[in-house]
C-alpha cells in the first residue's frame, strides 16, 4: 500500500526530468496551503474593507507572493543541505533576537520589542528563529541514537535551542516562548528514542511557573487574570476575549453572512485581522465555516505527518514532525484564545492571519515539508 | 488510510524513517484528535447551544435607543394665557467612549465654545459617569445652551466625533412665581418612578407638585423613540447600514402631552397677588371662587417660589433657605394649611342656633366680659344689647358665646360638618386639608369635655381649625342659597391639536339642609359688616362700585401653639407668630353674586384691619375694569361733566 494516496510512477526511466518533477510535487499539500491562503485573504478583506486599514490586504498579497517565492526556495534547495547550515541559522537568528532587544521597535508602547526594521519591513526575528529551530532539531535527531554525540557539544545544542526561548520571553512575548517551547517538548516526545528526557523537561517546566509568575510584566498577569475571570474587567483586558466570545457565539449555525459580521465590521475587535481573524471567520460563517477551517487544518497536520512517515531518512521526518508541530500549536493555541479557552497572547493562525513574518515563515516551512515530500523518492 | 503507511519508498534503510514517529503516532494522533475535539465541542457551546443570545448581546451592541423627548402639555388660564410653557433648549451631547481611547472632541469643544475651567470640570465629571454607565451611549454634558453656542456646534460637527446637539423642549413658567403653588414644579424622576413610567433615563423631569405633579397623566405624552446603529467607539453608523441592521420601525413618534385650561382667572390672580405684596404682609392665601359653580378664580399662597428656579435649577443653598423660612413658602396656605377660622366661623354657630329654633330678635347684653365657670372671658369691645344682626356687624363674641351655651357643641359641629369642613373639599391638588371640628366624643376620647370648648368653637376659636379654600366653598353655599360644590380648577383637558379630551362639568358635594331663613339672616348680618357704620370692615373703608358682602375674623393664636425658633424670625418684616390670623370672607356684588373672596392673612392681626383692605382692593380694582368699559349708568356722568 502507497503511504501517499497518489500514484507515483514506478518506472523514471524514459520519462522526462519535468514530468518527473511534476509527478513527484506534493500537490496535496500545495492546494491545502493555497485553500488556506485563499480563506485568509478573503476573511482579510472582510474584516479591513472600508476601513483605514484597507490597504492592509494590498500589503498581505504582496507578502503572499514573498512567501511563495520562499516556498519555491524552500521546496528547491536539498533538506539536507539547509540541515546542514541550521546551527548558523539559528544562530543568526539569536544575534537579531538580541539585536531587536538592543534597537528594536517598541510597536505597541507597552515595552515590548519584537520588530526589526529591515529594509522598510518590519521582521519579527522569533519567527525567523522558529523556521531555524525547526531544521535545528533535524540535526540534533537525525541520528537517533544521540548518546553517539559527545555530551559537551549536546549540552551547546541543548543550550543554543533554550536561548531563543528565554531572548523571546525576556521581549517579552511570552506566547511565543510558551509556543517554541512546546515545539520541542513535542519534537522530543515523538522523535527520541526515550520519551523519558522530555517528560523530566515537562516536569521541570511546570515546576517552574510560578518563578516564571514573579518575573513577569503586570500587563502579562493581567491578561492571565483576566482570562481566568473574563468579567473581572471588561472593558479592559477582558474585552478582547468577550468580544471575540460574542462574535464567535453570534455566528450560530450558519453564521452572519460574508461582510456582514457586526463584531468585525464595526470595530468590537481591535486588531481582529493580526490575532482574532478566527473569530471574524465564525462570525461570518458560523459553526459549519469554523468546523470547515479546522478540518482543512486537520487535514494539513495528517498529510505533513503522512510525508513524516514517507520520508526517505530520519531528518526529512523531523523537518515534518516539526513543521507539524509548530503548525498544531499555533492552531490550536490561537483557536483556544479566541474561544476564550487560553489568555491573550499574540500567537497567529497561520496562513489566515495578517502578517508578513507569520506568513512567510509558515510558506517556508511548508515548503520544507515539500522539500522531504519530493525528495522521498531519491529525487 | 493515510497515517497508517509504513511504507517509505526510497528510503533505502527498509523500514519507516522514524520508527519512534511510528510507535507513538496513535497517541499523537488521540491528543490531536482530543485537542481538535475539545475545540468543535466549545464552537457547539457557543454558536450553536448559546448562539441565539450572543446574537442578541452583538446586535444589542451595535443597536442603541434614543427618547425622543414629547412636548409637554401647557397649562393655561380660562382665557388661554399660558401659565406652564415650553421653550427650546439646547443639549450638547457627546459619547464618553472607553476609558484608554483619546478623546480629541473634548478639547475641540472647549475651544470651539470657549469654556470656562468650571465648564471643562462639567464636561469631564459628566463624561466620566457616562463612560461608566456605558462608554457608547452619548450623555449629557452640556445643558440648556444657547442659541449660538448650538448653531457654533452643529457647523463644526465634522471636526467633533461623538459630539450631538439635539433640541429638547424645556418647561418654562411665564409669570414666574405667579399662582406658584397652583402649578407647581417638576423635579428628576427617582429610580422608583422611572420604573413605573417603563424608562431608564432618571434624568428625566416629573412633575412633583401642584398640578404638574397631580395631572402629570395627562401632561406627560408618550416618549418616541429613535433606534440606531453604532461601531465599536460609539460613532453612529449610516443610514443604509441602520437599516440592515435594524428590524421594524427605526423612529416612533413621541406623542405630546395634553393641554390643561384651567377655571382660574389669570387677571383676578395678578389682581390678588398684588394686593398682598401691596399690604406689605409676609404670609397670606388668597381664594376666589365663582359660587354658581364652584369653579376656582384665584387660588393665591404667598410666600411662594420661582418654578423656573425649582425645575431643575435649584441650588442647595436657595433650597434650604426656603426650607428655613419660617413662612413656610413651600405648603400650599390656601389648600394644606389649616387656621382657626375665628369670626368668620360664626355664620356656623347662627345658623345652627336659628335651625334650633332661636330667634334672630332675642338679645343678649354684651358688658365686655363674660364669665364662664369661673373664668372670665373678655370680648373685642363693649357692645351692649345685641340681637343677632348687631351681634355680626360688631362681631359681639358674648352673643355666641351665649348662643353655644344653649345648642351645645355638636349642634355646631354637625352644621360646620354640612357646610363641608372637617372634610378635605376633593379638589385633589396639594394635599388638600381637613381641618378640625371637634365633638363631645372628640373632646372625651382626650380629655374631659367642657363648655368652654362649645364657646370656643362658636367663634372658630379652640380646636376648631378649617383651609382657606374650605372656607370659600362655605360662603359660595352662603352666596347660592346652600349649595356647597366640589371646587373646581381644571376647566377641560385638550390634546395639542386642540380636541377636547375631557371637560369638566360644576359638581355639588350637597345641598345645605337649612331654611333659607337662616341664610338670609346672616346675609343681612354681612351686609352691616362692611356697609354700615360700626361694621367690622366698614371702619376699615367701603366699596362703592359693588355691593360687597362679607365677614372678618381675628383668630388668636393659642400660647402653646407657638413656634420656639422666634430668634430666626425677627427679621421678617410685620413678622410675628405671637399675632393673630387675619380673615375676611365675602362676596360681591351683593344681590347676584358672581365672586366669593377669602382672605387669610397669617399673623397679619385685624381681621377688619389687615384682611379687608386686601379684599377691598381686588373687589375694586376687579369690578373697577369691568365697570370702566361700559359704565352702567351712562346718565350719571354725563351731566357731571358738564356742570363746572
Amino acid at each position: 500500500m502507497r503511504g501517499t494516496g497518489l500514484e507515483l510512477p514506478r518506472a523514471t526511466v524514459g520519462v522526462s526530468r519535468w514530468r518527473r518533477f511534476r509527478a513527484a510535487v506534493d500537490w496535496p499539500l500545495i492546494l491545502t496551503v493555497i485553500a488556506l491562503c485563499a480563506v485568509g485573504l478573503l476573511n482579510l478583506y472582510s474584516a479591513t474593507r472600508g476601513t483605514r486599514h484597507h490597504a492592509k490586504f494590498d500589503t498581505q498579497v504582496k507578502w503572499m507572493v514573498f512567501g511563495a517565492i520562499g516556498f519555491v526556495v524552500a521546496t528547491t534547495i536539498d533538506y539536507r543541505a539547509l540541515v546542514r547550515l541550521a546551527w548558523i541559522g539559528l544562530g543568526t537568528a539569536i544575534v537579531l533576537l538580541v539585536v531587536v532587544r538592543l534597537i528594536g521597535e517598541d510597536a505597541h508602547g507597552k515595552g515590548s520589542y519584537r520588530w526589526l526594521n529591515i529594509f522598510g519591513m518590519g521582521i519579527q526575528p522569533s519567527e525567523l528563529a522558529k523556521l531555524m529551530m525547526i531544521l535545528a532539531l533535524a540535526q540534533l535527531f537525525q541520528e537517533g541514537d544521540l548518546s553517539r554525540t559527545p555530551p559537551l557539544v549536546l549540552v551547546a545544542k541543548g543550550l543554543a535551542l533554550a536561548l531563543p526561548i528565554g531572548l523571546i520571553a525576556i521581549q517579552p512575548d511570552l506566547g511565543s516562548a510558551v509556543l517554541f517551547g512546546l515545539v520541542v517538548i513535542t519534537v522530543g516526545f515523538l522523535v527520541m528514542q526515550s520519551v523519558w528526557p522530555m517528560v523530566h523537561l515537562t516536569l521541570g517546566s511546570l515546576l517552574s511557573i510560578p518563578i516564571l509568575w514573579e518575573t513577569m510584566h503586570d500587563y502579562q498577569k493581567n491578561r492571565i487574570l483576566a482570562f481566568l475571570d473574563p468579567s473581572s474587567d471588561p472593558t479592559g483586558n477582558g474585552w478582547h476575549t468577550r468580544q471575540s466570545i460574542f462574535a464567535v457565539g453570534s455566528g450560530k449555525i450558519w453564521g452572519k453572512g460574508y461582510g456582514e459580521g457586526t463584531q468585525n465590521q464595526f470595530d468590537f475587535l481591535p486588531e481582529h485581522w493580526t490575532d482574532f481573524p478566527y473569530s471574524v471567520w465564525a462570525e461570518e460563517w458560523g459553526f459549519v465555516g469554523s468546523v470547515f477551517l479546522l478540518a482543512i487544518f486537520t487535514f494539513l497536520l495528517v498529510w505533513i505527518l503522512n510525508v513524516a512517515l514517507s520520508a526517505r531518512d530520519r531528518m526529512g521526518a523531523v523537518i515534518c514532525v516539526g513543521v507539524a508541530a509548530l503548525t498544531f500549536w499555533h492552531v490550536v493555541v490561537n483557536i483556544a484564545m479566541v474561544l476564550g479557552l487560553a489568555p491573550v497572547v499574540g500567537v497567529t493562525l497561520p496562513f489566515v492571519s495578517y502578517g508578513g513574518s507569520s506568513l512567510v515563515v509558515f510558506l517556508c516551512a511548508m515548503g520544507f515539508v515539500a522539500n522531504v515530500s519530493l525528495r522521498k523518492h531519491g529525487y | 488510510m493515510l497515517l497508517k503507511s509504513g511504507g517509505s519508498g526510497a528510503g533505502g534503510s527498509g523500514g519507516v524513517a522514524l520508527p519512534e514517529l511510528h510507535r507513538r503516532l496513535r497517541w499523537v494522533a488521540l491528543a490531536g484528535i482530543g485537542a481538535l475535539i475539545f475545540l468543535v465541542a466549545r464552537l457547539w457551546q457557543l454558536q450553536v447551544m448559546k448562539g441565539e443570545g450572543y446574537y442578541e448581546r452583538t446586535l444589542d451592541q451595535v443597536v442603541k435607543d434614543r427618547y425622543l423627548p414629547s412636548v409637554r402639555g401647557k397649562i393655561l388660564d380660562a382665557k388661554g394665557v399660558p401659565l406652564a410653557d415650553n421653550r427650546p433648549a439646547f443639549n450638547i451631547y457627546m459619547t464618553p467612549g472607553k476609558p484608554d481611547q483619546p478623546l480629541p472632541a473634548r478639547e475641540e469643544l472647549a475651544r470651539l465654545l470657549g469654556l470656562s475651567t468650571d465648564e471643562i470640570e462639567q464636561v469631564d465629571h459628566r463624561l466620566a459617569v457616562g463612560r461608566k454607565r456605558d462608554p457608547k451611549k452619548p450623555i449629557l454634558v452640556l445643558e440648556d445652551q444657547g442659541r449660538d453656542r448650538a448653531s457654533l456646534v452643529e457647523q463644526a460637527l465634522q471636526r467633533l466625533p461623538g459630539v450631538e446637539v439635539h433640541h429638547e423642549p424645556y418647561r418654562f413658567y411665564p409669570q414666574g412665581d405667579l399662582a406658584a403653588h397652583l402649578v407647581g414644579y417638576m423635579t428628576q424622576m427617582t429610580s422608583d418612578e422611572a420604573e413605573r413610567m417603563l424608562t431608564t433615563d432618571t434624568s428625566e423631569l416629573v412633575g412633583r407638585y401642584g398640578l404638574e405633579a397631580a395631572w402629570e397623566n395627562y401632561l406627560r405624552g408618550k416618549k418616541g423613540i429613535e433606534r440606531y446603529a453604532v461601531d465599536a467607539r460609539g460613532q453612529r453608523l449610516d443610514e443604509k447600514t441602520a437599516a440592515t441592521l435594524i428590524q421594524g420601525d427605526r423612529v416612533t413618534e413621541a406623542v405630546p402631552g395634553a393641554n390643561l385650561i384651567l377655571t382660574i382667572d389669570l387677571e383676578l390672580q395678578k389682581l390678588a397677588e398684588k394686593a398682598i405684596k401691596d399690604a406689605r404682609v409676609p404670609a397670606a392665601a388668597v381664594v376666589m371662587v365663582e359660587p354658581k359653580t364652584g369653579k376656582v378664580r384665584a387660588l393665591v399662597s404667598r410666600p411662594s417660589f420661582d418654578p423656573n428656579v425649582m425645575t431643575g435649577h435649584l441650588t442647595r443653598q436657595e433650597y434650604e433657605m426656603l426650607r428655613k423660612d419660617p413662612r413656610k413658602p413651600f405648603v400650599d396656605k390656601a389648600l394644606r394649611a389649616t387656621y382657626a377660622p375665628g369670626s368668620v366661623f360664626k355664620f356656623v354657630t347662627a345658623i345652627a342656633a336659628l335651625e334650633d329654633g332661636i330667634s334672630p330678635d332675642e338679645t343678649h347684653l354684651c358688658q365686655g366680659y363674660y364669665e364662664l365657670s369661673g373664668t372670665t372671658f373678655k370680648c373685642n369691645g363693649t357692645h351692649g344689647k345685641q340681637d343677632l344682626i348687631g351681634a355680626i356687624q360688631h362681631s359681639c363674641n358674648i352673643y355666641f358665646w351665649k348662643l353655644a351655651e344653649t345648642i351645645g357643641l355638636d349642634r355646631i359641629a354637625e352644621i360646620a360638618r354640612q357646610f363641608g369642613f372637617g372634610t378635605p373639599t376633593n379638589l385633589g391638588l396639594n394635599g388638600d386639608g381637613s381641618g378640625r371640628i371637634p365633638t363631645k366624643a372628640w373632646y372625651e376620647q382626650r380629655t374631659k369635655y367642657k363648655i368652654g370648648y362649645a364657646t370656643n368653637a362658636a367663634t372658630g376659636q379652640g380646636d376648631v381649625e378649617v383651609t382657606v379654600l374650605q372656607m370659600a366653598m362655605a360662603y359660595a353655599a352662603l352666596a347660592n342659597g346652600g349649595t356647597l360644590h366640589v371646587p373646581q380648577v381644571v376647566e377641560r383637558v385638550e390634546a395639542s391639536d386642540g380636541r377636547v379630551i375631557n371637560s369638566f362639568q360644576p359638581m355639588v358635594a350637597r345641598q345645605v339642609a337649612t331654611t333659607s331663613d337662616s341664610i338670609d339672616l346672616w346675609r343681612k348680618g354681612m351686609v352691616k359688616v362692611t356697609n354700615e357704620a360700626g361694621g367690622t370692615a366698614y371702619d376699615h373703608g367701603h366699596v362703592d362700585l359693588v355691593q360687597v358682602l362679607g365677614k372678618t375674623g381675628t383668630a388668636e393664636i393659642r400660647t402653646h401653639a407657638r413656634k420656639k425658633n422666634e430668634e430666626d424670625e425677627r427679621d421678617i418684616e410685620n413678622w410675628n407668630p405671637r399675632r393673630s390670623h387675619a380673615w375676611f370672607a365675602g362676596w360681591a356684588p351683593g344681590a347676584d353674586p358672581d365672586l366669593v373672596i377669602v382672605v387669610l392673612v397669617e399673623h397679619g392681626g385685624s381681621g377688619g384691619r389687615v384682611a379687608w383692605p386686601i379684599a377691598k382692593q381686588i373687589i375694586e380694582a376687579h369690578y373697577g375694569k369691568q365697570v370702566k368699559p361700559e359704565p352702567q349708568d351712562p346718565l350719571e356722568p354725563t351731566p357731571k361733566k358738564v356742570k363746572p
